[in-house]
């Protein structure tokens, strides 16, 4: 499986942090933009983001190309999309296994659906069509979910396997997803990443949630926890060297807070490289 | 049930909220393993959408809610999102039809200051992202002769919005988002009187400022295409007061300070003004 090559330890760009990145150049070696937010005509974003771009990789991730609804396919945002990544030259473009609407409407959610031989074909179609209209190879990611259906016919892990083998896209792994979905309904998380292509992986999210006690829920508003932290482990060893990143989307903390969780990531996987290279010693 | 038929049924049953209408949907939800109530789980969607919604319109409108207040304000909040649910996969664009639902909505249409305020805080949004022009400064003129400055015509960032307001507007606007922002701004009383504004972006942020009546309606007339002598001629006819020559030069050069303008021709006489009319 050909990749694009891992870009190190980045971070989800978002306006509360642009002065401080462009006046303090702080080690972070790519950047994750929400496409949404830049697909505009003109004006600061842009501005920010081309200042941002030309010292740093960057990577798209949209949350509206609702590729598991059952509406037609958008193009007039994919177009724009396309506009974009064309102005930029992300590393790559990704969205999430999930649909926002339907009838015209967009909920403005990463909604849940029901895993069945019926969604798959339905995904696969259009992550194929996407991909043959972005004239590049889709990332895809896993989404949190708090609902789980009785008309799935297959674990999200089987799901995903079969999504991206038979639309031949890449995977973005959102540990802090897999983790939060594994506790809302039951699943191992660990299996979870043992079942997806790790060959397919492009990507780690990182990201905070909410613990509600009965469930929890895919909020980017806190630190990382200490379980996701040890599922991160757990996936770093099984997929390699993979672009990693935070997400944080409220409850903004200093910059140095979401440096110290990058630093946190490059401990362990020097740890883990130092075991593999006492180990083949 | 199809996909599709279950994705209609979920939408549904986010955009009425909770109730007793969410049975069939129960139903097909699997029995969470910690004991949550599969009503709480679904309410995580159907709450997140309106909380996410409200978000946006208060992101986009705090002079709103200032002068309405928190009660009023979330009341429109929630017609607009029952009324109006978004259309746009971008967020950006899910509140820029508020002001035109508050103009055909029966509960808001007579609350003209509120409706002002939207239309003011509309042109604000829009200002940031325009597509970006590079502003002019006053030596553009330089490179006319003095004969032509008659049929000067200018060409202005797509970012200005030109209003007419209900007097009070800016004012509160301006409480609304100083840093010493009181809870609750008063509401501009409603009345005969009117005040002018221009919003556009300059420098990446939008700006605004209070416009003369005169300088309203030069400016407009200049954003219309008109030529500079022609403006000079028709203002002079103006109710808002007599325009001289002086007055109307002091403006332009205003103007090109704030960055309004991007383009200068000299207009030649078959050169059609634009007829669109130039206030929001």
């Amino acid at each position: 499986m050909e990749k694009p090559p891992p870009l190190g330890y980045g971070l989800g760009l978002r306006p509360i942090y642009y002065e401080e990145i462009l006046s303090s150049r702080p080690p972070i070696d790519w950047f994750e933009i929400i496409s949404e937010n830049y697909m505009l005509a003109g004006g600061r974003p842009l501005a920010m983001l081309d200042r941002i771009r030309a010292d740093y990789p960057v990577v798209m991730h949209g949350v509206s190309m609702s590729l598991a609804s059952t509406d037609p396919l958008n193009f007039d945002y994919l177009r724009q999309l396309k506009a974009l990544a064309e102005r930029i030259q992300p590393a790559w473009v990704s969205d999430h296994v999930a649909w926002t609407g339907v009838h015209g409407v967009t909920l403005h959610d990463l909604l849940p659906i029901p895993y069945t031989r019926e969604s798959l074909a339905h995904i696969v179609e259009r992550i194929q069509r996407v991909q043959d209209f972005l004239k590049r190879r889709l990332v895809v990611e896993n989404a949190s979910t708090y609902v789980s259906f009785v008309d799935s016919e297959m674990s999200e892990h089987e799901f995903v396997r079969e999504m991206a083998e038979r639309a031949d896209c890449l995977l973005l792994l959102d540990v802090n997803n897999v983790f939060v979905s594994s506790f809302n309904h039951g699943f191992d998380p660990v299996a979870f990443i043992d079942g997806v292509p790790a060959d397919r992986v492009v990507q780690f999210h990182m990201a905070g949630h909410t613990n509600n006690e009965t469930h929890r829920v895919d909020t980017h508003d806190q630190p990382v926890c200490d379980e996701v932290w040890a599922l991160y482990e757990h996936a770093r060893r099984r997929c390699g060297d993979v672009s990693a990143m935070i997400e944080r989307d409220d409850n903004y903390p200093p910059l140095a807070e979401l440096l110290d969780e990058l630093q946190n990531m490059r401990d362990i996987d020097a740890r883990i490289s130092k075991e593999r290279a006492l180990s083949a010693a | 049930m199809k996909l599709a038929d279950f994705q209609s049924l979920f939408q549904q049953r986010v955009l009425a909220g909770s109730g007793e209408a969410d049975e069939p949907l129960l139903k097909k939800l699997r029995p969470s393993p910690r004991g949550a109530a599969p009503e709480t789980l679904l309410d995580v969607y159907q709450t997140g959408y309106r909380i996410r919604l409200a978000d946006f319109v208060s992101q986009d409108h705090p002079g709103l809610r200032a002068i309405l207040g928190d009660e009023a304000f979330d009341a429109l909040v929630d017609d607009y999102i029952d009324q109006c649910p978004s259309r746009d996969p971008n967020a950006r664009w899910f509140t820029t039809g508020l002001p035109d639902f508050m103009r055909e909505n029966a509960r808001w249409r007579d609350d003209a200051a509120a409706v002002s305020m939207a239309l003011f805080e509309r042109a604000m949004v829009d200002a940031f992202d325009t597509a970006d022009e590079t502003p002019l400064t006053v030596q553009a003129l330089a490179g006319f002769a003095p004969d032509d400055w008659a049929r000067l015509a200018f060409e202005f960032d797509p970012s200005l919005t030109l209003l007419e307001l209900v007097a009070g507007t800016i004012e509160a606007y301006g409480a609304a988002i100083s840093e010493e922002a009181p809870a609750k701004v008063d509401k501009p009383a409603a009345g005969e009187h009117i005040e002018h504004a221009a919003v556009w972006r300059v420098d990446d942020e939008s700006a605004y400022r209070q416009l003369e009546p005169d300088e309203y309606v030069a400016l407009s007339e200049a954003r219309a295409g008109h030529a500079f002598g022609d403006i000079c001629q028709m203002a002079a006819f103006q109710q808002a007061g007599e325009i001289a020559p002086e007055r109307l030069a002091q403006s332009l050069s205003s103007w090109f300070e704030d960055g309004m303008i991007i383009g200068v021709r000299v207009r030649e006489d078959d050169d059609q003004a634009s007829n669109t009319p130039s206030s929001a």
